[in-house]
């Protein structure tokens, strides 16, 4: 009888103690990240069967068991990781966006002080002071596309140093994970037993890993978790953990790619649309989706003002007397990558050729044995090339192509990446600026008619008489009776004009020689000229320089549809937009990450109020059952006292 | 619902965060002055910012290049009144060189005079700007333009070029002229035809300019009045000397009456000679030089009488003509003054404009950024607060 109590005592005490300890432990891990709390699953015993009924024979703990749900961790970890991936897309994103919005660093001053340079030339054609701020400003411009390409070079390389850290997080995780699901696998062989604090510091591991790179899990009977990125690239199975790595992206010498490395040691590369949320995933998106943007963007505008300034320079005449040259260095040819694996003996080449209809994309050549086709990687179109025989022109660039290639072999086209890099000033004299024309008009000195003849323009230089005044000139007389202009010198021949119905200005190219235009208007008396001559010692002229300066507004990029200046407006509010719908996503999904912990927490979460209570109530229960460990032993002493 | 302790703490400190960003983006606005910190803030006015401070800065380029239009033209158009003066005076002196009291001295006088009035003419021909460049050289703006004297023909080695300016999006204001048209493309005579009496004649008539009747009528051929004197009787023929055709037969001689052929009209008056006969010819190009080296000629050749008249007569025609061209011009130059005046007035309308709607895509409200300064500020003092009491609460401090 006193046996049976003893025994319920000290089953009552070791209850209370595990409860006690489980409590202990509850507030000792309250800020143990991942901690799930864990409860005494407290059970009486089988009971004693009597002549009277059934005797209690006191308790037992059945288990602890962790609280945790399933469900709501994995919505935590799905929050989580798109949370950590928008965090790195926000927070590169802010550099260019930041970048972009410096009114001194922006690209707009320099592009403004340049053609504010070229109107005041203009103005003092001959002016060598004027000629000098001009090349200053020319000086800055060129320096402010290097800075600012530089800069968003600088983002790249930032991104390469953060995917190599991500990678290793990503390893020293998965090796955790895979070493917790062996010692998980041998604590649970033992019983029936779940090893609670193993588990949580899986998940909590698993977590750290989502915030790098998203995964899919799937638990196994055993215990043990297998994880899994993409579509089913597995990076730990069972006790085992295959460790990403890093290498240069085969498409792209500036880049690094993530790969995976095989049990026999071969890296095979993840594709980028494979790596989705965390940390990598962001990194990956924003470099797809705005950085390379970015570049091309501005890339394109320096290509833009490199080959417009100089088509309109090229025209002209500078102070020697001599054609315009390049003002601006030539616009490099597009950057082209064959992947590492081409076998074919193929080589590509290719050059801009119209700078209004380049788009801000790169573009991605293959091979698939039969036809050659081209995408245009920012909207997915396909250009079949068919069997790309001839060189083919394509969004303003041309390609060609020696030698084969092998099938599945391809190629990567930057068109404009590298254009605000190499941008630069090919002029080091002032004097070579072409600030006038090379060919000048004139009315004869005995004109008796009321004709004149405009300055004109030169179109074109490729075959224009440029030979010196006044051997070269080429002379227009009026026949009056043959209502004609007769030519002497240069081409020859004769211009129609008739001012009886085309007084009000009648425009003129001389015909096989270049591209000089000009118009007539008036009436000529029989026998007036006007000569064309060379511009010698134009020094006064700024006709070139006034051209030069009406490309600030032309519409010149985007197929005629955008200035120098709203192309780069484009981009600023391209780069705006996107940081803003990053801001406003990053904000929801945060509120989202926090709600799901906040039901996660609710349930697996230590309150320590709840658990000073469990502390008491515990307390409580081991006196109580100590109380009843001392009425045995008096009960039994009671025995003991009836035989003195 | 179970509150987990670690939540309490992780919820206030996200709260904290969020509302100190908040705190921080204000007190970048009202810093900085401007609405938008980074272009995310309002991508599209950021856009539209660049876009209109790029027109701003152009209006206000267009702005320095009328300064610089109006700096010019002005250079011009006091070199023209200048020429304009020099003419005048010239005129003056041809006129008094005219009288018929004065002996050869007299008007060697004059003449030394005139050719004073030459060089000063050549000066304002080869007038520079501040920096050294000639003004009406056209486009050799670094060579000097004209060369030669009055005893010679003056030469133009200048250009037609006219340098212009851009003074607004789709103007180019031309802001210079050029030698050959202010000085050198001159009409001579009356601008349509120029009378001349031969060197030959020995009576007294003396020819005026003449006019034109009828514009359409003008065949821009030469003709010839010719006189003969028989029996007393004074008759005229006038012959067209391109076809040799007689156009006026001989008619009797009327002093001062008009004698009208083909759309031309001249009249002779004082007493022609047998055989006398006057020309009448096209006007062809005549430099105001040579214009006036024509009058000093005439001026220093001894003798006055019928000669002298026709002389005088003919550089005062001519004198007219380069008087008028250099009017046109001026009017020229006047009238780009004013449109430079008109562009002027239209550019400061736009730059209020646009000063304006840059002040509106980008200032920040003050009134409203420091109130909410305020509010962001008053609510993260209440959430320390909050949080403050909250945290304070535990089961422990009474154990």
């Amino acid at each position: 009888m006193g046996m049976g109590i003893l025994n319920i005592g000290i089953s009552g005490l070791h209850a209370a103690q595990a409860g006690l300890q489980t409590a202990s432990h509850n507030i000792a891990n309250a800020a143990t990240p991942g901690y799930s709390r864990q409860e005494v699953v407290q059970g009486s015993n089988t009971p004693l069967s009597i002549s009277g009924g059934f005797l209690g024979q006191g308790t037992h703990v059945a288990t602890v068991k962790r609280v945790y749900s399933d469900f709501l961790d994995r919505q935590v970890m799905s929050a989580d990781s798109r949370a950590a991936e928008l965090e790195v897309f926000a927070g590169e994103l802010a550099q260019i966006d930041n970048l972009l919005a410096d009114p001194e660093a922006g690209l707009s001053p320099a592009m403004q002080e340049f053609f504010k340079g070229v109107q005041e030339l203009a103005a003092n054609p001959s002016s060598l002071p004027a000629r000098q701020a001009l090349m200053s400003a020319s000086e800055t411009l060129s320096a402010r596309f290097h800075d600012l390409s530089g800069q968003i070079g600088g983002v790249r390389a930032g991104i390469n140093t953060q995917i190599v850290a991500s990678v290793e997080g990503v390893n020293t995780y998965t090796a955790q994970i895979a070493n917790l699901n062996e010692r998980i696998h041998l604590a649970e062989a033992a019983g029936t037993h779940a090893a609670n604090d193993l588990r949580d510091q899986r998940d909590q591991l698993l977590a750290d890993l989502n915030k790098e790179i998203g995964i899919n899990t799937s638990l196994q009977s055993d215990g043990s978790l297998n994880v899994y990125v993409g579509n089913g690239q597995a990076l730990v199975v069972g006790t085992q953990a295959f460790s990403l790595s890093t290498a240069t992206s085969s498409g792209d010498p500036e880049q690094l790619d993530v790969a995976v490395v095989t049990p026999s040691g071969a890296a095979v590369t993840l594709k980028p649309e494979m790596i989705t949320g965390g940390k990598l995933g962001g990194l990956l998106a924003f470099r797809a989706d705005s950085l390379d943007t970015a570049q091309n963007a501005l890339g394109r505008i320096a290509a833009a003002v490199g080959e417009t300034v100089n088509a309109q320079h090229r025209l002209g005449q500078d102070l020697l007397g001599n054609l315009g040259g390049d003002f601006f260095r030539p616009v490099p040819a597009p950057r082209i990558y064959g992947s590492e694996g081409n076998s074919g003996a193929a080589t590509l080449s290719a050059a801009i050729t119209d700078v209004g209809s380049l788009t801000t994309s790169d573009y991605r050549l293959s091979f698939d044995g039969a036809s050659y086709s081209l995408l245009r990687l920012s909207d997915d179109t396909v250009t079949d090339l068919g069997a790309f025989a001839a060189p083919v022109t394509v969004d303003g660039f041309s390609l060609t192509r020696g030698g084969a290639a092998a099938a599945g072999d391809s190629f990567l086209i930057q068109p404009t990446r590298g254009a605000a890099l190499e941008f630069g000033v090919a002029i080091s004299d002032v004097r070579q600026l072409a600030v006038a024309m090379p060919l000048r008009t004139g009315a004869g000195p005995s004109n008796n008619g009321t004709a004149g003849i405009s300055p004109g323009v030169v179109t074109s230089t490729t075959g224009l008489p440029l030979a010196a005044s006044p051997a070269g000139d080429i002379t227009l007389s009026f026949d009056a009776a043959n209502s004609r202009f007769n030519i002497t010198g240069g081409p020859g021949g004769t211009l129609a004009y008739n001012p009886a119905t085309e007084a009000a200005g009648k425009e003129f190219t001389l015909p096989t020689a270049g591209g000089f235009t000009f118009s007539i208007t008036g009436t000529p008396a029989d026998g007036d000229t006007f000569v064309i001559a060379r511009n010698t010692a134009g020094s006064g002229d700024n006709r070139n320089a006034l051209a030069l300066g009406q490309l600030q507004t032309r519409q010149t990029l985007d197929g005629g549809t955008a200035s120098y200046q709203s192309a780069y407006a484009q981009l600023v509010s391209e780069v705006g937009n996107k940081a803003r719908q990053t801001e406003v996503n990053l904000t929801a999904q945060q509120s989202l990450a926090q709600q799901a912990t906040a039901a996660q927490q609710s349930i697996s979460g230590v309150n320590l109020d709840e658990e000073a209570a469990s502390l008491m109530r515990y307390q409580q229960a081991y006196q109580a059952s100590a109380r009843v460990m001392e009425v045995a032993s008096r009960l039994f002493d009671e025995l003991l006292g009836l035989g003195r | 619902m179970r509150v987990s302790t670690n939540q309490m703490f992780d919820t206030v400190v996200s709260t904290l965060q969020r509302q100190s960003s908040s705190l921080l983006h204000t007190q970048q606005q009202v810093a900085t002055g401007r609405r938008m910190v980074t272009p995310s803030d309002d991508p599209v006015a950021a856009a539209r910012a660049l876009e209109v401070s790029q027109s701003a800065q152009i209006n206000s380029q267009y702005g320095a290049n009328q300064a610089n239009a109006r700096e010019t033209l002005g250079m011009v158009e006091s070199r023209l009144g200048a020429v304009g003066d020099v003419l005048q005076y010239v005129r003056t002196r041809a006129v008094e060189a005219g009288n018929a009291i004065l002996s050869d001295t007299d008007r060697r006088a004059i003449a030394t005079d005139l050719r004073a009035q030459f060089d000063e003419l050549m000066a304002l021909a080869n007038s520079q700007d501040g920096s050294g460049q000639y003004l009406f050289a056209g486009y050799q703006s670094a060579n000097k333009p004209f060369a030669g004297g009055p005893d010679g023909t003056v030469s133009y080695s200048g250009d037609d070029g006219r340098r212009a300016l851009q003074v607004s999006s789709s103007r180019q204001l031309p802001v210079s002229d050029s030698g050959s048209d202010l000085f050198m493309r001159i009409r001579s005579g009356n601008g349509s035809f120029e009378a001349t009496a031969a060197a030959a004649n020995s009576g007294g008539g003396i020819i005026d300019p003449g006019s034109v009747t009828d514009p359409g009528a003008l065949t821009g051929n030469d003709y010839s009045v010719r006189f003969s004197v028989a029996g007393g009787v004074t008759t005229y023929t006038v012959v067209n000397e391109t076809t040799s055709a007689t156009v006026v037969p001989a008619t009797a001689y009327d002093p001062g009456a008009a004698i009208a052929f083909d759309g031309v009209s001249v009249s002779v008056r004082g007493a022609p000679a047998n055989g006398d006969r006057f020309d009448i010819e096209p006007s062809s190009s005549r430099s105001v030089f040579e214009s006036l080296s024509r009058l000093i000629t005439a001026v220093e050749t001894p003798g006055g009488g019928a000669r002298l008249a026709n002389d005088l007569g003919n550089a005062l025609g001519n004198l007219d003509q380069a008087q008028e061209n250099v009017l046109r011009v001026r009017a020229g130059t006047g009238s780009r003054q004013l449109e430079i005046d008109a562009l002027a007035g239209i550019g400061e309308d736009l730059n209020v404009q646009y000063s304006a709607a840059l002040s509106r895509l980008q200032d920040l409200d003050y009134a409203e950024a420091v109130s909410r300064l305020t509010r962001d500020q008053t609510a993260l003092e209440a959430s320390q607060k909050a949080f403050m009491r909250v945290s304070g609460l535990s089961l422990f401090n009474y154990l």
